[in-house]
């Protein structure tokens, strides 16, 4: 077989394989039919050989790119990321994201003392002390936020919050959201910036709240509050858990080599913003909607003090009944151990 | 050799079928460019959305709240979505990297999943960071891709991605091998000014960059070549520089290295587009390779042609004995696939 005889006799095949590719390539999955499947695969394989054929007898440059370019094509076709349906991401949601949060809870933990910690200092400094809080915050921010829930405009603030209801829940998505995202993703550099972002939502959040106490709005601003409290500062935290997480990874890999430590904490850390993303965009509905309904306060308590066990309940004992998936690491670990296995076998 | 460093934008990747293929890193100059027009083009649809929202409000009497909630969750979806969700449904690619033939792919070629789409999307935050002052946006990831071999910014270290180079041409394969050599000028040769591909195949091989020969062990299989195509050619060796005799005594020990390498440089590169082929005429490269070397086949008669036929048979001969290469006519193709 010389190089001729070579290219006259497979020439034919590579062109099959590229115009099969093209008409392919862009096709949702469901579409290709199981004789192209075949037929495609097929071809693949012989182009591999061909290739490493050519690689191997050094049978020239061009010929060489032009196979590794159908080489390429053809796996860039051929081996996709399995698709992923509405089912998954449900189950995801009501089993995986609870059943991730509980394995990397210590992070959660942290996260969570990085958050309440400075939060109820703050509000204890500042409803002892308004002049205090003022430091922190903008005296005109201040009494604005004071004002939100005086008296008078509480008993208004379902016909001051009608029109703009979508308006204040788009915001909230907007805003709280972002938040949670840059809260993980500032994570990267060694955890500083997630540690920034809590600590310093802890303490506004806490100089806010202090205030309105001083203030004696408490009881408008706790009944407003408790319902997307529940979501929102849950997923809060847990976005900083995430991004700790993330900065973990690069701190302290273990017995992994940084590289694989930063791959198997990120796509683990990616898996809880996702779902404190989720969560976040439930509280933005309920902040909007819920919260500022005027109903009497005793049924706001109520009702979200039943978000708060909801939220408890899907954390602690989501995903519990199907067998424990563990986390990437874990998974990564059991792989390892058993490669490792297999080998001293050998 | 060892003094060379290889400077590459190529990764290699092994398949499961235990083939070894490349894929091109696509450098910053071409992210960037996705970049902005990924940028104009999130901005461009809030903007659109915004108008809309006005122009009915202004019907109205005044803007609605739900039209400026649209308008923000608009703005959110755009400024987080967009990236994830173009590169988990279009595997790896958003409308600005589809116009400049990128991809984003795991860094073993296998593509990208939701997590690692909307993952490294989000570590765009971190890579945009400005360091060095509001001119120098994105200076983390820059720093970052300059100090990967696979130009990875932190999100795709996180998530183990790269971004690939999906255009296909070809990168003039005599690069390096020519480089500061000239080209042989039409006044030097007096026989027709032509060399078939086949031949220059075989002096490319005599300088693939891992052959393991000295300079001198190269001179000397590249002197039955070069002298053989000295004589097609008609060429004609230029004397010494009456200026600067020394250069033609230090180069003449190399003189048929040089004289392979002007040849490569001269017919590979010629302004025919050999080396810079577009994507039809890379579909057809395998036929033009056959139909260039059957038609020196099929023209044994012509004397010139007669020559080549020397040239060519002797080819074989020469890559045989340079160490390290198989022989051409070894093995039928045993075990393929079909």
């Amino acid at each position: 077989m010389n190089r001729e005889r070579f290219i006259r006799q497979r020439r034919n095949d590579w062109q099959q394989f590229e115009t099969l590719l093209t008409g392919m390539k862009n096709r949702r999955l469901s579409r290709w039919s199981g004789h192209d499947i075949t037929r495609l695969s097929g071809l693949y394989r012989s182009v591999c050989y061909d290739l490493s054929l050519v690689q191997s007898r050094e049978w020239g440059a061009r010929l060489e790119q032009y196979l590794n370019d159908l080489v390429a094509q053809g796996h860039n076709c051929l081996y996709r990321s399995p698709p992923r349906s509405l089912d998954t991401a449900l189950k995801f949601l009501s089993q995986g994201f609870p059943q991730l949060l509980r394995a990397r809870r210590h992070f959660f933990f942290v996260s969570l003392a990085l958050f309440v910690v400075p939060f109820v200092i703050s509000m204890v400094i500042a409803a002892i002390d308004p002049v205090m809080a003022e430091r922190i915050i903008d005296r005109t921010h201040m009494e604005q936020a004071g004002e939100n829930y005086s008296g008078d405009l509480y008993q208004n603030i379902d016909a001051k919050f009608a029109e703009e209801r979508s308006f204040m829940t788009g915001f909230y998505v907007w805003n709280n959201v972002g938040i949670a995202f840059r809260c993980f993703a500032l994570g990267v550099f060694f955890g500083v910036g997630t540690v920034i972002t809590l600590l310093f939502n802890g303490i506004m959040l806490g100089a806010v709240t202090g205030y309105i106490i001083n203030q004696g709005f408490a009881d408008n601003f706790f009944s407003f509050a408790i319902s997307h409290g529940s979501f929102e500062l849950t997923a809060i935290v847990i976005s900083g858990a995430a991004g700790l997480l993330l900065g973990w990874g690069m701190i302290h890999p273990g017995e992994l080599s940084r590289r694989e430590s930063l791959r198997v904490h990120g796509i683990d850390a990616i898996k809880l913003a996702s779902g404190a993303g989720f969560m976040l965009v439930i509280a933005a509905l309920i902040e909007g909607y819920f919260s500022p309904m005027a109903l009497p306060h005793s049924v706001k308590y109520v009702v979200g003090t039943m978000l708060w066990a909801l939220v408890f309940v899907y954390l602690v004992h989501g995903g519990r009944e199907t067998t424990d998936a563990g986390t990437t690491i874990d998974s990564h670990r059991r792989r390892f151990s058993t490669a490792h296995s297999a080998e001293n076998a050998e | 050799m060892s003094e060379k460093l290889i400077v590459d934008t190529r990764v290699t990747v092994e398949t499961p079928e235990g083939v070894d293929f490349q894929f091109m890193i696509a450098g910053p100059g071409k992210r960037g460019m996705s970049f902005l027009i990924d940028t104009i083009l999130k901005l461009g649809v809030v903007v659109v959305c915004l108008l809309l929202v006005t122009t009915l409000a202004g019907i109205s009497g005044e803007i609605p709240g739900i039209g400026a909630g649209i308008v923000l969750v608009t703005w959110f979806a755009m400024s987080w979505m967009y990236g994830s969700c173009f590169e988990a449904f279009w595997n790896g690619q958003t409308p600005g990297k589809k116009s400049q033939n990128l991809r984003v792919v795991r860094t073993n070629g296998t593509p990208i999943g939701w997590f690692e789409a909307f993952g490294r999307n989000l570590l765009l935050v971190a890579d945009g960071m400005l360091v060095l002052g509001p001119l120098a946006l994105n200076t983390v990831g820059l720093l970052s891709m300059a100090a990967t071999r696979r130009m990875q910014r932190l999100g795709d270290l996180v998530f183990d991605t790269m971004v690939i180079d999906e255009t296909r041409e070809f990168i003039s394969r005599t690069a390096g091998i020519t480089y500061g050599v000239d080209r042989l000028r039409r006044s030097e040769c007096n026989g027709r000014f032509h060399v078939p591909e086949r031949t220059l195949a075989v002096i490319e091989r005599l300088f693939e960059g891992d052959r393991l020969i000295s300079d001198g062990r190269r001179e000397e299989i590249a002197r039955t070549l070069s002298r053989a195509l000295r004589v097609r050619l008609d060429f004609q060796e230029p004397g010494p520089d009456p200026r600067n005799p020394n250069t033609y005594f230090v180069q003449t020990p190399l003189k048929h290295t040089t004289f392979l390498k002007r040849v490569l440089k001269t017919f590979s590169d010629d302004p025919d587009g050999r080396a810079t082929e577009s994507e039809e005429d890379i579909e057809d490269l395998a036929i033009d390779i056959i139909d260039e070397t059957t038609a020196d086949m099929a023209r044994p008669d012509s004397p010139p042609e007669n020559q080549l036929g020397e040239l060519t048979a002797g080819a074989p001969d020469l890559t045989n004995s340079m160490p390290g290469v198989t022989q051409q006519d070894s093995g039928p193709l045993d075990g393929r696939p079909s």
